[in-house]
């Protein structure tokens, strides 16, 4: 056993930084800061939540074995330290001592192995169950020591165990009643849950008992809920509000030249797309796929769909936001070489066919209509038909065989390509089942091999670009807006998580009744 | 109006109530999609897909579901939500405060601004006021809720700020934060009703100014203030009392847009966020509360106007 190399250089790195940040102002205790978000935070429970504010309210609340870092590294948070054997099998997972749960009770590795069971038990429906990891069995070796047994090699697990639904909840819920998480939280988090009203606003308060005892900084924090994008941006602009979680790009301009607001912006995985079944004609011929990849300028569509916040894709998941990225040559608009290559595939005269986009985002819709009249010099006869969202996820969704498809960054390459493209994926949208790029994201996650690692995802982005199982014209910025006083704040390019246990108001910031 | 004509009004709200529930039922029934699927979104599989239907009692038959949730209301309990897991009663009844709050405070404006302006402009036709009121009207008419309140908010939050531009604040939180936070909600609603309240005023009370019996009271030789307050004010009325029982209901359901834009969690955002969620206890919940004040306030009305008109009686 090992001690995980990350590990060493997250604890390195933390001590070359020290004398750096002593130099930058002090983290100030105290004070309320107040955070917008765009939709209702409807699901408290941590196992089953399942958009932004949620996994913004149960980030504050409760803490994973592992944390996200900004540059998508796994760092400690309930767990010090961690290990594995040289087979990638057997993990071990040692707790920082004397953790102790929201209602003063202590925190162990019973409640590490309870909660895994809940998470991996069908019928909590967690989204955590496809995510984590290809876990057997989880054990505790003692108070302060959780083993994780896998089904096979896997390199990623300490990344994978940060996943949004893997927090842990004390043994006695996970084993009893699920339910009581709706309405009452009991984490072990920076910040204890005071009022709970999805629909308009819910307070937590400072944990003294975090682990960490000089944070978290702030005294309380209220999220409030504001459905209407130019309400959400008037609210910071008249001081109502001091952060916006993810501003909508439309208001971005707005906030972008206001004394006293700072807007932030930083690139990320999350991408649209259009998904083709290549399972049926006629995106069972690669040439289509290709021919359609080809009348797409994606430099347009950044600027018509992400409104200029964003980077032209490349027709593969991974951007330069992931590790193990691997660059293709850009794929430019080729008009001539698309109608080449459907008449190879047998349509000379064209191709008549119906795209489908959900209502939600609305960006969905806005690139259906931009690739239509794009493809159509082309011999695309694109007929774009939108829908409620609801409707899309019941009759369309993992069902069609050519829609618009919406994806927030994953964690790691293994993540996103066993999420979406391999053939067993948990969403095998496009039916591209091919072996090779199967056997290419196994042997990524078999390795603990950086240099192996990098060569087989190198592989696969090079096969997914070439054979365009799904076109990817366009990733987006994460967009975020804060007042000038609202300090240590750092936007995640993965979007679903916060850091809110950093975050403390510098001068400036209004006094509010605590 | 008699005892047993009020028991069989009442007895007819109800009726209209259950006719409701079985109508929203049914059409939940036909919608695609239901709350496990959106609960679970782009996480659903089909293992867990089934076990929300399960935990949801969604796999029971349609009958069965409608049957449960029907005993539950008889007895008081509405259910807990399917998308928060919260009871649905408290929580309606928490966002059917805030509406009320916003539906009372524009009913007010309009009953003390609309009215006295209406009456003004007929007596005084084709006057300032009269020409001003017409235009008020037709610019608050055409345009739609999501225009006037965007304006509204640009004006006097973003540009003037003198008010806070959205949010709710409750009125047990902070009073005087609440009020600020009420203004730009209640002037954007009462802008559209003072409109069409202040035009009928007007022109109910041109027809009652031309009948036989306000030439006779002239004629008579009765003070003009006298005419204006005890004959043309009361009868012009009538037809006003219909209408803002109506808007009782507008007011109860049709503020969602304005209930978007300023973020109040009223009844009407409930609606909304049920439907999109399919969450049918709430949905149910909130579909009884509207058809319940729409018929009441139309009650309501009916026991006004005989109250106004003494030639109309109920038995």
């Amino acid at each position: 056993m090992t001690l995980h190399r990350r590990t060493l250089l997250a604890a390195t790195a933390g001590l070359a930084a020290l004398p750096h940040l002593a130099r930058a102002a002090d983290p100030v205790r105290g004070g309320t800061l107040r955070i917008s978000v765009d939709q209702a935070a409807s699901v408290l429970n941590p196992l089953l939540t399942r958009v932004i504010p949620e996994y913004l309210v149960t980030g504050m609340l409760y803490s994973g074995l592992t944390l996200l870092a900004p540059d998508m590294t796994a760092k400690p948070d309930l767990a010090q330290s961690w290990s594995h054997d040289d087979a990638l099998t057997t993990w071990t997972f040692v707790l920082r001592p004397g953790l102790t749960f929201h209602d003063g009770s202590a925190c162990t590795a019973r409640d590490v192995v309870a909660t895994f069971k809940a998470i991996l038990d069908p019928k909590t429906a967690s989204p955590a169950r496809t995510n984590v990891g290809p876990i057997d069995r989880v054990e505790a070796v003692d108070d302060q020591t959780v083993r994780f047994v896998l089904k096979g090699p896997f390199a990623d697990l300490p990344v994978a165990l940060a996943y949004t639904n893997a927090k842990i909840i004390p043994a006695a819920i996970a084993e009893g009643d699920l339910k009581q998480l709706s309405q009452k939280a009991i984490g072990t988090g920076p910040f204890k849950l005071v009022s709970f009203e999805p629909d308009r606003r819910i307070i937590v308060e400072r944990n003294p008992a975090y682990y960490d005892k000089a944070r978290p900084y702030l005294d309380r924090v209220e999220v409030l809920v504001y459905p209407d994008p130019t309400a959400e941006a008037s609210a910071l602009l008249s001081g109502d509000t001091d952060l916006i979680s993810l501003a909508s790009a439309s208001e971005f301009g707005r906030l972008a030249n206001v004394s006293g607001v700072v807007p932030l912006r930083i690139p990320s995985g999350q991408f649209l797309n259009v998904n083709m079944g290549c399972d049926v004609k006629p995106f069972s011929d690669m040439r289509v796929r290709q021919a359609l990849a080809l009348t797409v300028d994606r430099e347009a569509m950044v600027g018509f769909v992400a409104q200029g916040y964003g980077t032209p894709g490349n027709d593969s998941p991974m951007n330069s936001a992931y590790h193990f990225f691997a660059e293709q040559p850009q794929r430019k608009p080729d008009l001539a070489a698309a109608k080449k290559l459907l008449a190879e595939a047998g349509y000379p005269n064209g191709l008549d066919l119906t795209m489908i986009a959900s209502d939600v985002p609305g960006t969905r819709t806005q690139m259906a209509v931009a690739m239509r009249e794009m493809a159509k010099p082309a011999g695309f006869r694109i007929n774009v038909q939108t829908m409620p969202h609801a409707t899309y996820l019941d009759q369309v969704w993992k069902k069609g065989s050519f829609y618009v498809g919406f994806y927030n960054m994953q964690a790691t390459a293994d993540a996103i390509f066993s999420l979406l493209y391999t053939s067993d994926s948990a969403w095998n949208e496009t039916r591209w089942n091919n072996k090779e790029f199967d056997a290419l994201i196994a042997e990524g996650r078999m390795t603990g091999d950086d240099a192996k690692r990098q060569e087989a995802y190198a592989k696969a982005q090079k096969l997914i670009h070439d054979e365009v199982p799904s076109v990817i014209p366009v990733f987006f910025d994460l967009l975020a807006a804060r007042r000038a006083y609202v300090e240590g704040f750092l936007l995640n390019p993965r979007a679903a998580v916060f850091a809110f246990d950093q975050v403390w108001l510098g001068a400036g910031a209004p006094k509010r009744p605590a | 109006m008699s005892l047993r004509w009020l028991l069989r009004r009442l007895g007819l709200v109800l009726y209209t109530m259950l006719v409701v529930s079985v109508i929203v039922f049914g059409i939940t029934q036909v919608l695609p999609a239901d709350a496990a699927t959106t609960l679970l979104g782009e996480n659903a599989t089909a293992e867990a897909l089934a076990a929300v239907r399960t935990r949801l009692g969604l796999d029971q038959p349609a009958a069965v579901q409608y049957w449960h949730w029907l005993s539950g209301v008889v007895t008081g309990d509405f259910g807990t939500s399917m998308r928060t897991g919260q009871p649905v009663g408290p929580v309606l009844m928490l966002a059917l405060g805030r509406s009320l709050l916003v539906a009372a405070c524009a009913l007010l404006l309009v009953v003390v601004l609309a009215v006295p302006l209406g009456v003004v402009a007929a007596l005084r036709r084709g006057g300032a006021i009269d020409l001003g009121a017409g235009l008020l009207s037709y610019v608050g008419v055409s345009l739609p809720e999501f225009v006037t309140g965007t304006l509204l908010l640009m004006l006097l939050a973003d540009w003037l700020g003198w008010l806070p531009a959205t949010g709710y604040v409750a009125l047990t939180d902070d009073p005087a934060d609440a009020v600020r936070h009420l203004v730009l909600p209640v002037l954007t609603v009462s802008l559209v009703l003072m409109a069409h309240i202040s035009r009928m005023v007007r022109s109910e009370t041109v027809d009652v100014l031309h009948s036989d019996y306000i030439r006779a009271a002239r004629l008579k030789g009765l003070p003009p203030g006298r005419i204006v307050v005890g004959h043309v004010l009361r009868n012009a009325m009538l037809p006003v009392v219909t209408v803002l029982a109506l808007d009782v209901g507008y007011l109860l359901g049709g503020i969602i847009v304005v209930e978007e834009i300023f973020a109040i969690p009223g009844i009407g955002r409930a609606v909304i966020t049920a439907i999109t969620s399919r969450d049918l206890p709430m949905l149910q919940a909130a579909a009884l509360i509207m058809a319940a004040t729409y018929a009441v306030a139309n009650l309501l009305a009916d026991m006004a106007l005989s109250v106004l008109d003494p030639r109309i009686r109920y038995d």
